[in-house]
């Protein structure tokens, strides 16, 4: 990750504003990494191409052409027939419903623990942070029938509730060990002058730290906000009931048992990327603003 | 799906871990003969010949329950092969569900005491006169969830089986008979391969080609073979036929160009578009194609029996069954028996699907007819021999492996059958402890 190669505040700036000297620097070279980005580019978008591709192609065109011939009709009835029977915009709602709890509590949590081991440097941080860290590093596989277990014995399965601490947890064990060691870089100087004005730890926090931080804390947000979006299995197992469940498990439910239905599965991942298309686009120009915020400081 | 698969095994253990607890949380669903809800899940797709079969019965179920509602639910396959275990083990699960069949699915659960015994109910409202004795296998357990024999947990509804669809436009261009021989079968690929064209599609990375050596092992087989390899009655030597042919023969029409080299990496949906785009004259697979073929498929089509078998692969489809927590099971029993009654069974067939208890002559398209009639002609001499994949846990991975091997010829067929023979012994020494 980008994020922990360099100190937070420059972490997320897309474009440092380029010198003009640079004009004078052109060279081969910069073709050809233009070049070979450009290439990857392209390569990442074929497989949204091909989704896009067949969305709009009918079963029996699917069948008879295959995934790369272009569609004899503009056919909608995939499109459509998806957003009937999953009920989409329920699912959507959950979705939206937990991934957005996730990333704001996430970041929270991730910012108070971090804010105790990175600056408050608790005793035993680096055990702490590398427990964490190792929390993270669980397969979910391994975690699945207790949380089962322990969800049902307290009435929570079968509710958002159960997915929302879960991935809070899950989340902000991650969240914590970067901000942690990205606090640990933390000025001093800033934290000394702070306290000879008589700062206490809330103010310190929320006055110097958090303004500081913000930058790092809205790409937390996006990461936890996508990652939570996109998470299949404990939605799938926590979640059975259609009116609580999320949108990859909807997805899921166009996957037969030996049969699968292409253009229906394509047009079904065409609504369901959408969301988080525009979250991420909506929060990018976010994003831009505070960073510009800092700058003024 | 190794993911997914590790994910299957660890839900495994843990339930087996948790038994006692399930077994003791079984007893308070009761009768429920004054529920006035039903709580309903499937996972088969609205416009499929079951999806269309299950909505009518579910409307005759209210019909003739005023006062009761149906909380239908649509579920995702993946969902309940996955997850059937914890969900049924809780509160929330449904009065009565569709299940895979199998000893790794619903044995699974009957033995781990989650089923609903159904034995008393299939007796007196007649299921078990209306279901073949190859089709009652998969609705019966033993104690230790072994199909075959033991209590009813479960109840099909429709059927499935392996024949082989051909594209009648290719048969004709090229002259070719539909074959009622293995001989004539062969012929008929001769002729094929002579003309430039491989007669059968494959697919080597999913069920198709274990299937296909099912099928050939099958023609030197008969039921003695089947209650051994799939119900352990005696152990299977896969050195001698009907394993060794059926591994013998597979290599030959590899070799002899019957079947494409490069159809060992394929998938069954590859092998399926490519008959439905008409490059194929013909595949192997089974009934579940059918409702597709039937919508997508321009050109003259048509299916039938492999040639000179009396046992096909094939079984009852999935299950209706009754959860121990469900809490309405006598409405649960009304609604299995409405499924099971001719109205819905010739519905499930004038859609393309395979009614367990249909009636040709109320199906009236002709093709459908032929299908059904077909697999009753299997069920009723006793030939479901059931999948290749079905003994073991797990096995289903061994055999694609093996006969991927197979088609690319980087194995021959002994190895291939080295390869599949040790994972079955170990897989039933396990089960049966011998």
């Amino acid at each position: 990750m980008a994020v922990t190669l360099t100190p937070a505040d420059r972490a997320v700036t897309p474009r440092p504003p380029r010198p003009a000297r640079d004009r004078h620097h052109r060279g081969a070279s910069r073709w050809i990494v233009l070049t070979l980005v450009t290439l990857g580019a392209l390569a990442m978008l074929v497989p949204f191409a091909f989704m896009l591709l067949n969305a709009f192609k009918s079963p029996g065109d699917y069948s008879t052409g295959g995934p790369l011939s272009w569609p004899s009709e503009f056919y909608t009835k995939g499109l459509r027939t998806y957003w009937t029977e999953v009920d989409f915009p329920v699912k959507l709602w959950n979705s939206a419903l937990i991934a957005g709890s996730v990333a704001v509590l996430g970041v929270v949590v991730s910012l108070l623990n971090a804010y105790a081991l990175g600056i408050g440097r608790v005793r035993g941080r680096l055990w702490i942070v590398g427990l964490f860290l190792l929390a993270n590093m669980l397969p979910q596989e391994s975690l699945i029938y207790p949380l089962y277990y322990v969800a049902k014995e307290i009435g929570l399965y079968n509710t958002r509730l159960s997915v929302i601490i879960i991935f809070t947890v899950i989340q902000s064990a991650f969240g914590t060990y970067l901000l942690a060691s990205v606090m640990s870089t933390f000025p001093r100087s800033l934290l000394e002058a702070a306290a000879l004005d008589g700062a206490g730890r809330w103010t310190v926090l929320w006055r110097v730290v958090f303004p500081n931080l913000r930058p790092t804390l809205a790409v937390l947000l996006i990461f936890f906000f996508i990652w939570t979006w996109n998470e299949f299995l404990i939605p799938l197992v926590m979640l059975i009931d259609n009116s609580t469940q999320t949108i990859p498990v909807a997805l899921a439910s166009l996957q037969g048992d030996r049969l699968m239905d292409a253009p229906t599965t394509n047009a079904g991942s065409l609504i369901s990327l959408v969301p988080a298309v525009l979250f991420f686009l909506i929060f990018q120009r976010t994003l831009a603003r505070g960073i510009t915020a800092g700058a003024e400081k | 799906m190794g993911r997914i698969r590790n994910l299957v095994a660890a839900v495994a253990v843990a339930a087996i871990a948790t038994t006692t607890v399930a077994a003791c949380g079984g007893d308070d669903g009761g009768d429920g003969s004054d529920a006035k809800t039903l709580k309903l899940w499937h996972y088969e797709s609205a416009n499929s010949a079951m999806g269309v079969a299950w909505d009518r019965a579910i409307q005759i179920f209210k019909d003739e329950h005023p006062g009761v509602e149906v909380q239908f639910e649509r579920k995702a396959f993946e969902q309940i092969q996955q997850n059937a275990g914890m969900i049924i083990n809780s509160s929330e699960g449904p009065d009565v569900m569709e299940y895979n069949k199998g000893n790794a699915t619903a044995g699974l659960l009957s033995s781990q005491g989650l089923l609903t015994d159904l034995t008393d109910e299939a007796g007196k409202r007649g299921w078990a006169d209306k279901l073949s004795p190859s089709l009652q296998t998969t609705a019966r357990y033993s104690d230790k969830g072994v199909m075959g024999s033991g209590n009813w947990y479960g109840v099909p509804n429709y059927g499935e089986y392996v024949m082989v669809y051909y594209n009648k436009d290719l048969f004709d261009k090229y002259g070719v008979k539909v074959p009622t021989t293995l001989d004539e079968m062969t012929a008929a690929m001769d002729t094929f391969v002579g003309k430039g064209v491989t007669p059968l599609a494959e697919a080597g990375a999913e069920y198709p080609a274990g299937q296909l050596f099912y099928q050939l092992a099958l023609s030197k087989a008969d039921r003695a073979f089947v209650d051994d390899y799939q119900l352990y009655k005696n152990p299977v030597d896969f050195h001698a036929d009907p394993l060794k042919y059926g591994a013998d023969t597979f290599a030959d029409w590899v070799r002899k160009g019957y079947v494409a080299k490069d159809s060992a990496s394929l998938k069954a949906e590859d092998m399926g578009t490519a008959f439905i785009s008409g490059k194929a004259p013909m595949i192997v697979s089974g009934s579940w194609w059918y409702g597709r073929f039937k919508s997508e498929i321009k050109f003259n089509w048509d299916s039938f029996l492999f040639p000179g078998n009396k046992l096909q692969a094939g079984s009852s489809g999935n299950l209706w069954v009754v959860p121990a927590n469900s809490k309405a099971k006598s409405l649960a029993y009304d609604f299995i028996d409405i499924t099971l009654r001719p109205e819905i069974q010739d519905l499930i067939g004038n859609n393309g699907g395979v009614p367990v208890a249909g009636d040709p002559s109320k199906i009236s398209d002709p093709k459908d007819r032929k299908l059904i009639e077909n697999f009753n002609t299997v069920s009723q001499q006793d030939g479901l021999a059931f999948y290749p994949d079905w003994p073991v846990p797990g096995y289903y991975d061994v055999l694609v492996a093996g006969f991927q091997g197979l088609i690319n010829g980087s194995k021959s067929p002994d190895q291939v059958l080295d390869t599949i023979a040790k994972p079955y012994a170990d897989g039933v020494k396990e089960i049966t402890g011998k």
